[in-house]
């Protein structure tokens, strides 16, 4: 078989797994087409499988049957692009917000934005944990020239709503108890210790301090960003938490960006 | 890593701390490396800690050798990444494709063996043999479609690839079954004529009757015992060409580790007496 008779095989086996068999014809040596139903079969249940591994809350909440059905949908529009498929979903918030049938329960586009986070915490780089007494050397000069490294397996998320304590109720069902979504705004931390990726809800302050440090702020500006965010919060008390919890690395010297004038 | 590996166990998540414990002789584990492509947390620790005792295979589904695009060169990296880390004894890929234009599908799909693929396929073995700096195992595919314009049969196919490249053989016994089933050729004919020394590893799993037209379409679904016509033929095999190590497949329906152990230990006694059998021979050689 010529090289373009080749590619053609492939152009023709692709669009008959997406539906349209027509063109495979000529390489078919029988009428039956049910060895192509489970090439199907496998491709979309491999790919929703692995939805339903990382989506897990979602599927609790939907329940399994409603998850794979929409999660099929999904991989039509969106199907793998690689064979890791730990790393495959990222858009799927995005689509279940703009999803019909989800229509009646907006909050399941945020709730899977948490568990794709939790996900990738539990994922992420292993890291050395910063020593606490390290901070005691600092002066209060320093401040603005240092930062926190913070551990490869911190994510952090807001909303405008309780998401975050909707999404931490269903992870320990047996408490039961109905959880309602609440109206204030939410912020969450994950980070792994150990094996186990812990999640957090924090208050404006803290979130505020971790997410200036992930921007490559100094500590000072960081402190300045917990304070603005949250007058009352303690910022000793943001690293003593902190250090507990493993979310630093190490103390090192802010990165200044180069300005470059052309 | 002082142990022989005879007979496997595909590692799952949900059995690391039997498998950590599992004292059985000769016990290895393989995985599918693309599980663990993630830069760190759990996995890896229970994965160094397995390694730390026993040997490791690893079995990649998603290189995407038959292909009509070259090997993706991230994935090969990554893959480069974890052999360098784990030290496998053995690493294998499929005779099959499942990569094309950005697109992943989760499978191992056909292709028609023309002498244009043999070439492209070769090529890209030869490729990948490069990058990871070891010799790979390539498995022979679950066919579940009769396709034209096959210019060789399979097992020459995967003979004539060997000899172009220097890779060796993982033989799927129960794939053959479910092939030779679905297309309609022998499974012992095909068994009896791969040469011997090509043979690295042997792959036993299970297959069920396809829900709609059942046993005209077995399904290589790995969510079963291995069938008694498969073990017939491992027990076949292994007393033509000796002992190999040999893998129970399981990634669906995983039951209870002590299940998957009963299998291992029915291989790994077919095992032993294949090399009762010729130590007699050896010691008057």
């Amino acid at each position: 078989m010529p090289p373009h008779e080749e590619r053609a095989f492939f152009d023709a086996f692709d669009a008959a797994l997406s539906g349209d068999a027509a063109g495979l014809s000529p390489w078919l040596a029988d009428d039956s087409t049910a060895g192509l139903a489970v090439y199907r079969n496998t491709i979309a249940s491999g790919a929703v499988d692995a939805l339903t591994a990382t989506y897990a809350t979602v599927v609790m909440m939907t329940g399994e049957d409603w998850f794979r059905a929409a999660a099929r949908e999904y991989v039509l529009v969106h199907p793998p692009r690689e064979p890791a498929l730990l790393s495959y979903g990222e858009s799927f918030e995005h689509w279940l917000s703009q999803f019909p049938p989800a229509a009646d329960t907006p909050y399941l586009a945020g709730i899977a934005r948490l568990d794709w986070l939790w996900w990738q915490s539990w994922c992420a780089a292993d890291d050395q944990l910063l020593d606490g007494a390290d901070l005691a050397e600092i002066s209060p000069a320093q401040l603005s020239e240092l930062t926190l490294g913070l551990h490869p397996s911190l994510r952090i998320a807001a909303f405008a709503n309780g998401t975050p304590a909707l999404w931490l109720a269903h992870q320990a069902p047996a408490r039961g108890g109905e959880h309602v979504l609440g109206r204030d705004p939410e912020r969450m931390v994950f980070v792994r210790l150990g094996a186990q990726v812990e999640a957090r809800l924090i208050t404006a302050g803290p979130y505020a301090f971790l997410d200036a440090l992930s921007r490559g702020a100094s500590l000072l500006e960081a402190g300045q960003a917990a304070l603005a965010a949250e007058p009352a919060c303690a910022l000793h008390q943001i690293i003593v938490t902190g250090l507990a919890l493993g979310l630093f690395t190490c103390l090192t010297p802010v990165k200044r960006n180069t300005r470059h004038d052309n | 890593m002082s142990i022989q590996p005879a007979a496997g166990l595909g590692l799952k998540p949900q059995h690391y701390a039997d498998a950590l414990s599992d004292p059985a002789a000769g016990l290895w584990f393989e995985i599918h490396p693309e599980n663990y492509f993630c830069a760190g947390g759990p996995r890896h620790t229970h994965l160094t800690a397995i390694r730390e005792r026993r040997p490791l295979s690893l079995h990649g589904v998603g290189l995407s050798l038959a292909g009509d695009e070259r090997p993706d060169r991230p994935h090969l990296l990554a893959l480069r990444n974890l052999i360098d880390r784990y030290q496998p004894f053995v690493i294998s890929e499929h005779l099959a494709w499942s990569r094309r234009a950005g697109t992943w599908r989760p499978d191992l799909l056909p292709f028609p063996r023309t002498k244009a693929a043999l070439v492209r396929i070769a090529s890209h073995i030869d490729e990948t043999q490069a990058a990871l700096g070891r010799r790979i195992l390539i498995e022979n595919p679950s066919l579940y479609l009769a396709l034209n314009g096959h210019d060789y049969p399979e097992k020459d196919f995967l003979i004539e690839l060997c000899a172009r490249t220097g890779c060796g053989l993982l033989l799927d016994v129960n794939n053959v079954v479910v092939g030779a089933n679905n297309l309609g050729f022998s499974a012992e004919d095909y068994l009896d004529n791969i040469p011997s020394n090509l043979i690295g590893e042997i792959h036993l799993a299970g297959h069920a009757p396809d829900p709609h037209l059942g046993a005209t379409l077995l399904v290589d679904t790995h969510g079963a015992p291995v069938s008694d016509e498969v073990w017939t033929l491992y027990q076949r095999l292994i007393a033509r060409i000796g002992a190999r190590p040999t893998l129970i497949e399981r990634d669906d329906n995983i039951p209870a580790y002590g299940e998957l152990q009963q299998e291992r230990a029915r291989a790994a006694s077919i095992l032993s007496a294949s090399i009762r059998q010729q130590e007699p021979a050896h010691a008057a050689a």
